[in-house]
């Protein structure tokens, strides 16, 4: 006897409000410019940019620019192709902006990502990267469309 | 031993602004300064309130836990309204793997399709591919339940008036404007026979408890607030007695027979988690309070929901909750001294009754 | 502190698509074969806690819907904590019978991801919509940045890795409820396409439908049921912060250092590599397993990538880990935290499939979120660790 199957899309609109602190990071975005918010306790700079240190459990107010530069601290290439995800190749890392006590996950380019032995060796740990901007910026995080290996 | 509420925090619950996960944080936050502690104190973190389709995006608890102050911390997560996470908290507690124990709810019903939302929940075999709404469904309860017992539509619409009187003198409430009979009777259908004024107040906001073992809370504070018992329960996922609520009848009678209590008439205060008008009568008799279509008789007797109950405040995630640190507050005030707090979920279908003392 | 055992087990077999039976009655099959394994009957139970990773199959709150496979007006719980949800579960249908107010609770997990079109794709609405959801990211690339970092590090070559696949997909062999029964070389897995770098096909969980089930009872009941129920010496859960870039060192994973230090400091552990016979690591990424034994003391930091090659964790070695195969070769994501568990107790009831020789003391482990959380029992045939 066959299975009867059905079919289902869910397709569910949300509208998340980011709040004040990430509403302030996205808008800084439009600067090309990426902030960071310092705890008052422990004195980490942090970035994405929250509310509230975790560990002391205050709430993070100062707010703190970063270079768009810093060091990669892992990477990974993805060759396929998932459901609404992007199509592959794309490359992912955490990049540790310079001035930021915890990592930036973001994708990384500007060079061809068919080999990915070669992308690794490009961006091993510890590779300086900077961030490339979109041309006219959004207020959104793909503003920074990738972050590029810094030619010595 | 003794399980009591030394710390309550809330965050105002009206429309906000925040993320989830902020909420929790300031919820959390007042309930840790008012129980006068700091967050190492607290040993384990019992989250609740819903997860993927009911907050927009998958594992919420992976933003509330930090955001709770369970960084590094032992965490769990009740997936249902907060009110359901009390009872692990508390089991935590009695067996002796707790001794400062924070429990936290959140809801952001405003971020959500919530109706869309509720209806994944139905199966997609038989249920779901008829679209029937939490509104329809509780409309379809209305309906059984006037005719069934011949309760009229006035006396279920007074437990409009009823709830947002009391709204009206609770700061903590949402939708605080009172109403008049008339103003309940005359307003636009929502799902018939259910009108718009007598559903939930969708809002969003978040609450946090800090339970402590007896001894302990005994020790951190000169106005605890004792939990007597517990009870929850499901019920049939299949529809029927859709005039009566069974799953708040098991629940009750099983807080009151853990907690060796006789008469669930002996409470001075009863908040109960009526996410439609008709749910505040139908819940009064599943707790045995009056018989079944009689709840009306003895609805204005009771202290009932001084917190405007559901009808002024639905946190979608953390109503019970929100009833519970309602009746915490009073019971400290010593407005009085015995509470039974009800809340239910998943088209009323399962439901958790907490009693509270002094 | 009440002493309380696992007295019943159930599994379904794990399949891409268990198209032949619903929700439900994929969940009966594993209460049914839990009872049935306990030789107790539904009325015995006395409360339920279900674990399910929903949305992955489609429904929202699918406990509803299964409650009825486990007895209607019971105290029902639903537990949902990412990758740990089997685990949680147990955890809390644990804690429902050392509180004293329950003697019989059934532990419950169901996963239907043969019903989704794409895992990943699911996986990535757990990521942050507002910071982070844009990067494409799921389970396999955070697995990824581990391995990245790992190779790095310690100097680990593909091979050395690839060998932890080679093991759990033997293992798998003998286990009749795994999903994935493959006999593997390195160089099948090496050969493997890439999938995010360096991870190949070989090196990454199936996703499975199935569900599974356990019976936690109290000592005077447990010792009714059952000879040899699997007591549980302790449990510990942990949660880090949510930010992938919050990791200290993604070589390293320390949030499941700092549980398993609290876990062997409240059962008495000495030295784990003498202590516990044999271990279930929720290692659903063939990395994974590398980073586990080295934060949970069983190998020195940079010494987890020789073991498999050596055979030191093979079920004849002498830190036998996940000798049913693992979550590599079965990965029903909500139950596979349970099934660690249920593993680790058929291991120190003597009834395992591929039984570990002389298992008494038993781990379990599982992960979830953005390698964000840890839940760890430990088990054993003794009441008390040491006896």
């Amino acid at each position: 006897m066959e299975i009867v199957e059905f079919e289902s899309f869910w397709n569910i609109p949300y509208k998340h409000s980011a709040g004040k602190h990430a509403s302030k990071f996205f808008h800084a975005l439009k600067e090309k410019k990426i902030l960071g918010v310092k705890c008052p306790k422990c004195n980490r700079v942090l970035v994405p940019p929250r509310a509230f240190c975790e560990r002391c459990f205050v709430e993070c107010n100062d707010w703190v620019e970063l270079k768009d530069e810093g060091v990669v601290e892992t990477l990974s290439v993805t060759y396929v192709k998932f459901t609404g995800l992007p199509d592959p190749p794309y490359a992912v890392g955490v990049v540790k902006l310079d001035g930021a006590d915890t990592g930036f996950l973001a994708y990384l380019g500007g060079i061809d990502l068919k080999d990915w032995k070669k992308v690794h060796e490009k961006f091993k740990p510890g590779t300086r990267v900077k961030a490339v901007w979109k041309d006219r910026p959004e207020g959104k995080i793909t503003d920074i469309l990738y972050f590029k290996p810094v030619e010595l | 031993m003794k399980i009591g509420i030394i710390g309550i925090g809330l965050t105002d619950f009206r429309i906000h602004k925040e993320p989830f996960y902020n909420l929790a944080f300031e919820a959390a936050k007042k309930a840790v300064n008012d129980a006068g502690i700091d967050r190492g104190d607290i040993d384990s973190f019992v989250l609740g309130g819903y997860d993927n389709l009911g907050v927009g995006r998958t594992i919420a608890n992976m933003y509330v836990a930090p955001a709770a102050g369970g960084y590094l911390r032992h965490e769990i997560r009740v997936a249902d309204d907060a009110a359901f996470a009390l009872p692990m908290a508390c089991m935590r507690i009695l067996a002796g793997l707790s001794d400062i124990c924070i429990v936290v709810g959140f809801g952001t019903t405003s971020e959500i399709p919530l109706e869309l939302v509720e209806l994944q929940s139905l199966d997609p075999l038989f249920y779901r591919p008829t679209n029937l709404s939490i509104w329809a469904y509780y409309a379809i309860q209305k309906y059984a339940y006037s005719s069934k017992f011949g309760v009229d539509e006035e006396r279920i619409a007074e437990c409009v008036v009823r709830d947002r009187k009391n709204a009206k003198s609770n700061p903590y409430a949402f939708k605080r404007e009172e109403l008049k009979l008339d103003d309940v009777l005359n307003s636009e259908y929502s799902v018939y026979p259910l009108r718009k004024l007598e559903t939930a107040a969708n809002c969003d906001g978040a609450v946090a408890l800090i339970l402590a073992e007896g001894t302990i809370a005994k020790r951190l504070s000169d106005s605890v607030v004792w939990i007597k018992g517990f009870g929850w329960s499901n019920s049939n996922y299949y529809f029927e007695d859709f005039e009566r609520l069974p799953a708040t009848k098991f629940a009750a009678e099983m807080a009151m027979k853990k907690a060796k209590m006789d008469s669930i008439k002996a409470f001075e205060n009863y908040e109960v988690m009526d996410l439609v008008s008709n749910h505040q009568l139908m819940i009064l008799e599943a707790l045995g309070l009056a018989d079944w279509g009689k709840g009306y008789e003895i609805a204005d007797s009771l202290n009932l929901n001084s917190s405007g109950g559901a009808l002024s405040t639905n946190a979608y995630g953390t109503t019970g909750l929100f009833l519970l640190a309602n009746a915490a507050i009073k019971l400290r005030e010593g407005l009085f001294d015995s509470s039974l707090v009800h809340a239910m979920s998943g088209y009323a279908r399962r439901s958790c009754v907490s009693l509270l003392g002094v | 502190m009440r002493r309380v055992a696992i007295v019943g087990v159930g599994q379904t077999k794990f399949r891409t698509r268990r198209e032949d039976k619903t929700h439900p009655e994929l969940a009966f099959e594993a209460v049914k074969k839990t009872l049935e394994h306990s030789g107790l009957n539904i009325n015995d139970i006395e409360a339920v806690v279900y674990g399910s990773m929903d949305p992955f199959d489609g429904i929202y709150r699918p406990e509803l819907w299964d409650s009825t496979s486990s007895g209607i007006f019971k105290p029902h719980m639903k537990i949902s904590t990412g990758g740990t949800t089997g685990l949680t579960t147990a955890l809390a249908a644990y804690e429902h019978v050392a509180s004293g107010l329950f003697d019989v609770v059934l532990a419950i997990a169901v996963q239907r991801v043969g019903e989704c079109a794409d895992a990943q794709s699911v996986l990535n609405t757990a990521v942050d919509p507002i910071y982070e959801r844009h990067s494409g990211v799921g389970a396999i690339h955070v697995a990824s940045f581990q391995a990245t970092r790992y190779m790095h590090e310690f100097k680990a070559t593909e091979e050395d890795i690839a060998w932890v696949s080679v093991k759990d997909h033997k293992n798998a062999l003998k286990n009749p409820y795994a999903h994935i029964k493959m006999d593997v070389t390195v160089e099948d897995v090496l050969k493997s396409p890439v999938i995010c770098s360096p991870l190949k096909l070989l090196e990454c969980c199936p996703r499975s439908d199935g569900a599974a089930a356990a019976i936690f009872a109290s000592e005077e009941v447990a010792k009714k049921i059952r000879d040899n129920p699997a007591w549980i010496l302790g449990e510990v859960t942990i949660s880090d912060n949510y930010y992938i870039g919050d990791r200290p060192n993604l070589a390293v994973w320390d949030s499941l250092a700092l549980a398993g230090r609290r876990l062997y400091r409240a059962v008495g552990i000495d030295d784990p590599k003498k202590d516990i016979d044999v271990a279930e690591l929720y290692s659903a990424f063939s990395i994974q397993e590398i980073l586990e034994l080295e934060a949970l003391g069983f190998a020195k930091p940079g010494e987890g990538k020789d073991y498999a090659k050596n055979g030191i964790t093979f079920p004849d070695g002498d830190i036998p880990t996940n000798p049913s195969g693992g979550v590599l070769c079965t990965n029903p994501i909500g139950a596979s935290g349970l099934i660690r568990i249920i593993e680790a107790s058929l291991q120190v009831m003597g009834e395992a499939s591929n039984q570990v020789e002389n298992a008494r003391v038993a781990l379990a482990h599982a992960w979830g979120g953005t390698l964000q959380f840890h839940t760890l029992f430990m088990v054993s045939s003794s009441k008390k660790f040491g006896r």
